[in-house]
């Protein structure tokens, strides 16, 4: 009896295989023979109401017929509420929760716990625990059992940590040993090991106003607690009188009192320079920054500075003990010293043309008179700067289309000073 | 009747006939088929290679002249630096170590010690590149970092670069290893755009189906313009394989270490650079741990 069975294909499609098949064999043979029909056939000839009965290409369209008109939480959820109604035996319904789990991104539910429970509520309970050794022993159910793995792995990718109600659904659906009840063991034992590793936390949310996105970012990057942030200009809109929309960027910038210690001491007849655009990732955002950084000192111009006994009372900073001190003792590694030059100031701003990195100067100069007398050069790199409009595009809000040449073109008549710069590029690329 | 039938087929058919679709080539296949044999990476849909392992060699004269040449200057310094003390190096400076510097970027040669690879021998869309930083005294690993998956139809998911130190060799091309058993943490010197990367490292192994275990650990880098120097405990390094955490953890053994990698895929699409001074070892009498997850039983438990 079994062989024929076999050979009309009622293993064909094995997602329809709920219950013991001892008890359901002529039954699963009626159905199997439409759905081979329906296979034969091309899905866009196939009308809809035979669509909405068999086939399993129905999950993908479900989703687009309930949430046609808004894809939010609720009307997914409404999915698989109707997903469930529609029958009783949850016909198709791994090929429903694959599709689900495509379609979460979409819904802006990839996040949630409550939709991933949910969406395993759909799996039939009980069913494909195994009910002896044997099939203990071997892969029971294994699409569906690889179906609960995947929506497990999809939650470990977002960094979703289940909870005890998806291992009680687990448990009822897959029993006690299966391979999803394993997969949410290993994510519970490794989730919160390295849940604070991170020493540079990031918060899931940034915040929304770029002023404070970049202050931010400037206390990230400056790793100093004494460094203090100065908002040079703050974005606004201004009508100008012949009716034209200006726009003025953001300026924030960073700087700490050993970075205007080291500005002071700056050899006035050196220049510094503003380079950037630099970019720095938080998650999935990339911000640029700008640093104003000096060349490094030539070897005849360092000196040794001798220790302030006054810096600290506590403790002195100098010891000056003749231990014999050898090999055992020493901890430093041999490696010769990076001298890159000293970096005086970052700062942050949405629009980095050399017009804008001028006021940032100009607003740093309050503080550091040095730089009245020093002359500043700009080493700005084209490339990213398109990205940082897109980017910027892409986190929400918009910055004013600035074509590179246009700026260049705009600065080229203007003084002396812009062959300076232009000569200053061309060493810093035979540099590279 | 039926049980003559059943008898006909091939044992494995009769298994997987009861799950898996008679007609393979019309049902999707959504369940991977796994292999008893691992072999290496092979591209869904590209055909398999039909050679012989001796036809992949190319023989050559002046490569084979080069060879002898290097290998012999190897062999040499090997019975030289044995005559030396250990490591080629004065028995007094062996014990008192504290630190060492294994990998540093003085010169282009340096970078010769490297590969790197990313998903585009996958199908992928990332691009990795390495050279040498401003100064020539820096590796500057850039690129971009693309992470829609391949349209094979297998692959899941894609997206990540990676830099890998190359194996070392003795003469005549046998396995050198790392000896780092003295020493209890990896010191590194970077500066990073913020993305985090993972610090990978691979250590000699006895039988077959461990070479693809690879112990992991996470680099956090801050971003911005100054160096970050990151110390990380060999203790904290977990066990993978394949990609995957594995349930039977082990320390890591630091006496065959074979390569350490750097690898990025954290799915954020776009540029990203990663600036490495030096890869160190060094000894941290502070660091006590030997191991910093359990080994006493399994998890989950059998």
């Amino acid at each position: 009896m079994k062989a024929p069975l076999e050979r009309l294909g009622w293993s064909n499609n094995d997602a329809k295989v709920y219950y013991n098949p001892r008890h359901q064999v002529l039954r699963h043979l009626q159905s199997s023979r439409a759905c081979a029909k329906s296979r034969t056939t091309p899905a866009r000839f196939v009308d809809e109401e035979e669509k909405k009965r068999e086939n399993s290409l129905v999950t993908h369209d479900l989703f687009e017929q309930v949430a046609r008109e808004s894809k939010t939480k609720a009307t997914f959820n409404k999915v698989i509420e109707v997903f469930i109604k529609r029958d009783i035996r949850r016909r198709g319904h791994v090929e429903f929760i694959y599709a689900a789990l495509k379609k979460m991104p979409e819904f802006g539910v990839e996040r949630d716990l409550v939709v991933y429970n949910k969406l395993l509520d759909v799996f039939p309970k009980e069913v494909f625990v195994p009910r002896n050794f044997i099939q203990r022993m071997f892969n029971h159910y294994p699409r569906q059992q690889e179906c609960g793995v995947q929506l497990l792995e999809q939650m470990e990718n977002y960094g979703i940590m289940p909870n005890v109600e998806t291992k009680v659904l687990l448990v009822q659906i897959f029993g006690e040993k299966g391979h999803p009840v394993r997969k949410y063991q290993r994510i519970m034992y490794w989730f919160p090991k390295f849940k604070h590793i991170n020493p540079f936390p990031i918060p899931q949310q940034l915040p929304e106003d770029p002023v404070d996105l970049a202050r931010f970012s400037l206390t990230r990057i400056a790793n100093d607690l004494d460094a203090k942030v100065t908002v040079y200009q703050l974005p606004y809109t201004d009508m100008t009188e012949s009716g034209e929309e200006l726009t003025l960027p953001h300026i924030v910038g960073i700087q700490s009192p050993s970075q205007m210690e080291l500005l002071a001491k700056h050899n006035l007849n050196r220049p510094v320079f503003v380079e950037g655009p630099f970019p720095l990732w938080l998650r999935k955002t990339c911000v640029h920054y700008y640093v104003l950084r000096a060349d490094p000192k030539p070897p005849e111009e360092q000196v040794e500075e001798p220790y302030d006994p006054e810096r600290c009372f506590d403790y002195p900073l100098q010891l000056e003990l003749d231990f014999d001190r050898d090999l055992g003792d020493n901890e430093d590694f041999d490696v010769e010293d990076l001298d890159e030059g000293p970096v005086y100031a970052m700062c942050m701003t949405s629009q980095g043309d050399q017009a804008t990195l001028n006021q940032w100067i100009a607003g740093l100069q309050q503080n550091n008179p040095v730089l009245g007398q020093v002359p500043a050069l700009f080493r700005l790199e084209p490339g990213p700067r398109e990205l940082q409009g897109a980017a910027e595009s892409v986190s929400g809000h918009s910055s004013r289309p600035h074509p590179d040449s246009h700026v260049e073109n705009a600065q080229s008549g203007e003084d002396a000073e812009v062959i300076l710069e232009e000569e200053a590029r061309r060493s810093h690329g035979m540099k590279q | 009747m039926s049980l003559l039938k059943i008898t006909h087929h091939p044992p494995l058919r009769l298994l997987g006939c009861i799950h898996q679709p008679l007609f393979p080539f019309i049902t999707p296949f959504t369940v991977p088929s796994r292999t008893l044999i691992q072999s290496g990476y092979r591209r869904p849909g590209k055909p398999r290679e039909d050679q012989f392992p001796w036809q992949k060699i190319k023989f050559d004269l002046s490569k084979g002249l080069q060879g002898i040449k290097n290998h012999f200057t190897l062999l040499k310094n090997e019975f030289l630096g044995r005559w030396v003390g250990p490591e080629g190096k004065p028995i007094l400076e062996h014990m008192l170590e504290q630190n060492r510097v294994v990998w540093e970027f003085r010169g282009p040669e340096s970078l010769q010690n490297w590969t790197v690879s990313s998903d585009e021998e996958i199908g992928g869309q990332s691009r990795v590149y390495l050279k040498l930083g401003k100064n020539d005294n820096t590796c500057f690993l850039y690129g971009t970092l693309g992470s829609s998956p391949p349209k094979d139809g297998l692959t899941r998911y894609s997206g990540y670069c990676t830099m890998r130190s190359k194996q070392l060799l003795a003469s005549f091309d046998r396995k050198k290893h790392h000896d780092w058993s003295s020493f209890n943490t990896l010191h590194l010197r970077i500066r990073g755009d913020g993305r985090p990367w993972m610090v990978n490292i691979t250590a000699e192994t006895y039988f077959s189906h461990q070479k693809d275990d690879i112990y992991s650990y996470f680099l956090y880098t801050r971003g911005g313009p100054y160096w970050q120097d990151v110390k990380i405990p060999f203790s904290k390094f977990f066990l993978t394989h394949r990609g995957r955490i594995q349930d039977d953890q082990h320390p890591l053994w630091l006496d065959k270490i074979n390569t350490i990698g750097f690898t990025l895929g954290d799915k954020a699409d776009g540029p990203f650079q990663l600036e490495i001074d030096y890869i160190g070892v060094c000894k941290d009498y502070a660091h006590t741990e030997d191991f910093a997850y359990e080994v006493y039983k399994r998890n989950p438990e059998v």
